[in-house]
């Protein structure tokens, strides 16, 4: 292993993996192992989704990446390095602070890391063009429906440009309608401003329009069951869905995880 | 119901009362030293306008002190108990305690101290609020959003950002909490210290002095009015406090906000 130089040497030198995990598992105090033998890489420029079953730890694997939580065995890196630094976590509801205003929410970020004023207030406004919220830079969360609260919670998270972006089931929360435009749109923001996403979901039809490659995990404990790579390339149009391919895949990846289920 | 019309069931209950006051005065003939009739409070209340707007001074100023003492105090050590569990387990059951004990008893210890008068007034006052400030804010310190946490630790928050960003903000409406609570408590407190520890310079003290003094000289009208100063009193607090709660939460907070509309 020669990655152990950060992210920009790595990018220059050698397209290895930006995030790696070897060996990774996870209990929660004496309770039962939640992960166990997690090996995983990630490469720049990858968009991996988990898929699996509730309770199979794909939320765990997110947390772990993003240093909330400690693993109980195994190593993980970041661009070569130890600490979680440059990655952003998207939470499961969009957690905006409900007393700052959706321009205030986006900031706060690149406020608790010490921008200028300016710069912040130029990049809020970059952020909320690229999510399409500009006109509700004023507003308070309260005022959003629960798609734009989505929005600004990417914008907040693309902020600071992180090299990792982690997205803990951003959607389940919506319509499929929403999630699908959510979807088109989260894809078209990655076009223009590129991020490599490890990304956690129920939906295997969300899975397979987003990502490039989709880990599919089996339950208790949660491990690794089987990986499907993606072979659609981007940008990805909205009729991808309607394809033969794209449904072929689909049934596919369903059987797999019905497999995972009831093997 | 309408907006603005809000005031005419208060007015007829009122107005209601009232009648009935003179109904039941008129009816048993009961006499105006055991119970004045409310024109007959207005009247003593009028003649006794200069005396009772210097008591009214007097007991505001000890409430405010008093209650201005027990918010920032209370504020600072909540902070500090919701930061530090330890500090938390080692101070709350002496705060409990301190608030178990009637302020009857500990108003005289007070005076043993501090003497007659104002310190005193503003120690019972502050005594009678501090509680409900910090049990609020305390709780509203430990109950921000875990999801909040973990959005503040991925930034790689300092601890002093968490703080002013986070924890500040998401006490905001409980710390208003004990305020309110501790705003309709602080005239009661100050009143209640001169009762019991009051001063008087020509005749004149504050609300609970004057109680005193008007049941000695059996003015029993004026006795009556100062119960109508002590609410005045009270109503001014309560709107001030009601006011800041308003200011700061009016734009975010849920009690303020109708969910429909968004």
């Amino acid at each position: 292993m020669r990655v152990k130089d950060g992210f920009n040497n790595l990018l220059m030198t050698d397209p290895g993996p930006l995030v790696r995990l070897t060996g990774v598992g996870k209990r929660f105090g004496d309770g039962p192992a939640v992960l166990e033998n997690i090996g995983f890489a990630a490469h720049p420029g990858d968009f991996v989704s988990f898929i699996g079953p509730s309770g199979c730890g794909k939320s765990t694997i997110l947390r772990l990446v993003a240093g909330l939580t400690a693993p109980s065995a195994g190593e993980i890196t970041v661009g070569g390095a130890a600490s979680p630094a440059g990655v952003f976590l998207v939470f499961q509801d969009a957690n905006l602070l409900p007393w700052r205003r959706v321009s205030a929410n986006v900031e706060l970020p690149l406020m608790l890391r010490g921008d200028s004023v300016s710069v912040r207030r130029e990049r809020v406004r970059e952020m909320l063009e690229l999510v399409g919220l500009r006109d509700a830079a004023r507003k308070f969360p309260w005022q959003l429906s629960g798609g734009m609260k989505m929005r600004v919670s990417i914008a907040r998270a693309l902020s600071v440009s992180p090299r990792l972006l982690l997205l803990d089931e951003p959607f389940g929360a919506l319509d499929e309608m929403t999630r699908n435009r959510l979807n088109e749109d989260l894809l078209a923001i990655r076009q223009k401003d590129p991020f490599t996403a490890l990304f956690v979901t129920h939906s295997v039809a969300e899975a397979i329009f987003l990502s490039n490659r989709i880990v599919i995990l089996s339950p208790n404990p949660g491990r690794i069951a089987r990986e499907i790579a993606v072979p659609f390339p981007y940008p990805r149009p909205p009729e991808l869905r309607e394809a033969p391919e794209f449904l072929s895949l689909l049934a596919e990846a369903s059987h797999a995880l019905r497999s995972v289920l009831a093997p | 119901m309408k907006r603005g019309s809000g005031w005419i069931l208060p007015t007829v209950t009122g107005a209601v009362l009232v009648a009935l006051w003179y109904a039941i005065k008129g009816f048993w003939h009961i006499p105006t030293f055991v119970l004045p009739s409310p024109g007959e409070i207005l009247e003593a209340g009028w003649q006794e306008r200069r005396t009772l707007l210097s008591s009214i001074l007097i007991t505001g100023r000890g409430a405010l002190l008093g209650f201005l003492a027990a918010v920032g105090i209370g504020f600072l050590m909540s902070l500090v108990m919701a930061f530090s569990f330890r500090l938390k387990q080692s101070l709350y059951p002496y705060i409990l305690m301190l608030q178990m004990t009637p302020v009857i008893i500990l108003a005289p210890i007070f005076v043993l101290w501090l003497g007659q008068g104002l310190p005193a007034i503003v120690a019972v006052t502050f005594m009678i609020c501090f509680f409900p400030v910090v049990a609020n804010t305390t709780m509203g310190f430990l109950s921000a959003d875990r999801g909040w946490g973990e959005l503040f630790a991925i930034c790689g928050a300092t601890r002093w950002q968490e703080i002013r960003h986070l924890r500040i903000p998401a006490a905001m409406p409980y710390f208003l909490t004990g305020v309110k609570i501790a705003g309709t408590l602080a005239p009661i407190g100050a009143i209640t210290g001169d009762f019991l520890a009051g001063t008087q310079q020509n005749g004149v003290g504050g609300i609970g002095f004057m109680t005193i003094a008007y049941f000695s000289q059996l003015k029993i009208p004026a006795l009556f009015a100062t119960g109508l100063v002590a609410c005045v009193l009270g109503f001014l607090f309560v709107g001030g406090v009601s006011l800041l709660h308003w200011l700061l939460l009016r734009r975010w907070h849920d009690s303020f906000i109708s969910k429909g509309e968004g």
